[in-house]
């Protein structure tokens, strides 16, 4: 069992991989202590740090000396209720709300209609405010909105909506071999490939269910994509994600390898991937 | 209107204001060393090759804090993506044989978050002894604001990564390759793996909403002390800087100024250096003729080699 107490920085957080202290590896390994046999001194000493990222406009930094919220927020958001309390989740949830890719914005759809360009841009979450939206940001809003839901938020028929508008932004991203990238599938008129990490995520983000019998077709090919990677990827964060995404929709695979564990993050996404219920999906 | 002509559009706008200056005359630059040198291979001969390049450039580095700043972007066996190993190995080698007092390897990745896997599918671990010893994850490590004086970009500051921040000198040891938003991604280019991940994402797309080549400057201006060398031995064409195909040239590039490293690397593969925006920006046109530079070691003609061009960028080969 990984000893996250000795990893552990002084201010109660913890790095990627050393160094400085992260919102999102923090998030993770409190994420992990709850899948696993959590240290309550260690754990105190986390939900702390996590304290200094939250921002007056209710979102969260990435680390307590960026002056900015951005994709971390949803993180906080999927934290179990004795990490975060009602009122934070309940802010970083409307931070959320109010956030949306460039791309969907008003006068960039504008403009793209101007020069007679028809495609929908569905509204997903950008990794920082100002850009366009992406796979992984996207996806974890996705869980956040959901896990709200699940909790009866007051507005559940607008975060539905959202979920719901997030799943159509994944669906259009995915590469032609069935899998995700970063979210970039085409450029310059060739496809880009899927990786695993990205894959594995999004079929986590598409497992509460999708709309129409064609997104039920994609997500057999999303699978059949996923099981592919597993076979070949040797990293501990495709390996995790993989799996979790996999066991999301029913189907528990193992990697084909044992991978190395390089940093915080590998070692608190596998014990996730190896947990009996996953907390993302709590 | 694509994302690429929205963002291309709003960045001519800003270089024709650039430019214009008001009708002020055109800033001089001093004419800078560019050494282009044949390099057959990676192979061990590259090591001594580097190291004359570098020592040829009189650096003054004893007991300096050094970061090179490779390009790690993906991994593909079928392709040349990424700076090769050996080559950064070499340019590590030179500059602790030069007397440099500590020398890291710094990357952030713009696509793959795992960067430790991604340098170890890139050979990294097996070329580099204690490679994880000597490298920072620039994505992940402790960052500081910095205001960005006199922005060209629609960014007024920027968090940068401590380790890059703190260091002496700042050596991007680039790829030869096409780039299909840029035109050409060289030294210059190569400083977006500083801006981290961890606050702006994979990819860090706040830079290209900002603008690409305006904020390749930007990020050239906020760091004033540089080296720059360029691994041509193997580079891409066509559509890269990832999906591109491999283009041997059998050359390295390498200056104390970038610009006129990008420049000459231009020139090296058929591309006019002025069409490319982020040069225009940085330099004005009569500052990349090619007389700006002095070429050391072999001329341009003898190494040319034209890199394929995709459509979209066809108007950028030189004559």
């Amino acid at each position: 069992m990984t000893d996250w107490k000795t990893r552990q920085n002084g201010d109660g957080g913890w790095a990627y991989s050393r160094g400085c202290s992260w919102t999102e590896p923090t998030v993770f390994v409190l994420l992990a202590q709850a899948a696993s046999t959590p240290d309550r001194e260690s754990l105190l000493k986390g939900i702390r740090f996590l304290s200094s990222i939250g921002r007056r406009d209710g979102g969260c930094s990435p680390q307590p000396g960026v002056e900015e919220s951005t994709w971390v927020t949803a993180l906080v958001a999927l934290l179990p209720e004795d990490a975060v309390n009602g009122q934070q989740r309940r802010r970083a949830i409307d931070w959320l709300k109010s956030r949306t890719g460039q791309e969907s914005g008003w006068s960039y759809k504008l403009r793209q209609r101007l020069s007679g360009n028809k495609d929908e841009f569905p509204e997903g979450w950008p990794w920082f405010p100002g850009a366009a939206a992406w796979v992984i940001p996207t996806s974890l809003g996705i869980l956040a909105f959901e896990r709200a839901i699940r909790r009866q938020d007051p507005e559940t028929d607008e975060l539905q909506k959202r979920v719901q508008e997030g799943k159509r932004f994944l669906l259009g991203r995915m590469c032609a071999d069935g899998g995700w990238n970063h979210g970039s599938s085409r450029a310059l008129g060739r496809d880009g490939d899927s990786y695993p990490e990205t894959t594995g995520i999004a079929l986590l983000a598409l497992s509460g269910g999708v709309v129409s019998a064609r997104d039920a077709s994609q997500m057999e090919r999303a699978k059949a994509a996923a099981h592919r990677h597993l076979a070949n990827c040797r990293t501990a964060e495709g390996i995790a994600w993989l799996r979790m995404g996999l066991a999301a929709h029913g189907e528990n695979a193992a990697g084909a390898v044992e991978p190395v564990r390089r940093t915080n993050m590998d070692e608190a996404l596998m014990t996730l991937a190896g947990a009996e219920r996953n907390p993302l999906l709590a | 209107m694509t994302r690429r002509e929205m963002l291309l559009g709003t960045s001519a706008a800003a270089a024709g204001a650039a430019l214009s200056g008001c009708g002020k005359a055109a800033r001089k630059f001093p004419v800078s060393n560019v050494s282009i040198v044949k390099a057959s291979g990676y192979t061990m001969d590259v090591y001594d090759t580097v190291y004359r390049m570098v020592a040829g450039h009189n650096l003054n580095v004893r007991g300096k804090r050094i970061v090179l700043k490779p390009n790690l972007v993906e991994y593909d066996a079928r392709t040349s993506i990424n700076t090769h190993p050996t080559i950064v190995h070499a340019v590590y080698e030179a500059f602790l044989k030069l007397g440099a007092g500590d020398v890291r390897i710094a990357e952030g990745p713009g696509h793959r978050r795992g960067t430790l896997d991604l340098a170890d599918a890139a050979g990294y671990f097996s070329t580099i002894a204690k490679f994880e010893d000597s490298f920072t994850d620039l994505n992940t490590d402790a960052v500081a604001k910095r205001r960005i004086p006199q922005p060209l970009s629609k960014l007024s500051s920027l968090y940068l990564p401590h380790t890059v921040l703190d260091c002496d000198l700042l050596v991007s040891v680039a790829k030869m390759k096409t780039h299909h938003w840029a035109g050409a991604t060289l030294s210059m280019k190569n400083l977006f793996g500083l801006v981290p991940g961890a606050v702006y994402g994979w990819p860090k797309n706040v830079l290209h909403w900002a603008g690409i080549p305006e904020t390749i400057v930007d990020l050239h201006h906020l760091f004033p002390k540089q080296f720059a060398i360029v691994d041509g031995i193997v580079g891409m064409e066509g559509n890269g800087p990832i999906q591109g195909t491999p283009k041997y040239a059998g050359v390295l590039v390498a200056g104390r100024d970038p610009a006129g490293v990008d420049a000459t690397c231009c020139r090296v593969m058929g591309i006019d250096p002025k069409q490319i925006e982020y040069l225009r920006l940085a330099r004005g046109e009569e500052n990349l003729v090619e007389g700006a530079f002095r070429q050391v070691g072999e001329n341009i003609r003898s190494v040319r080699t034209d890199f394929a061009l995709v459509e979209e960028w066809k108007q950028i080969r030189a004559a």
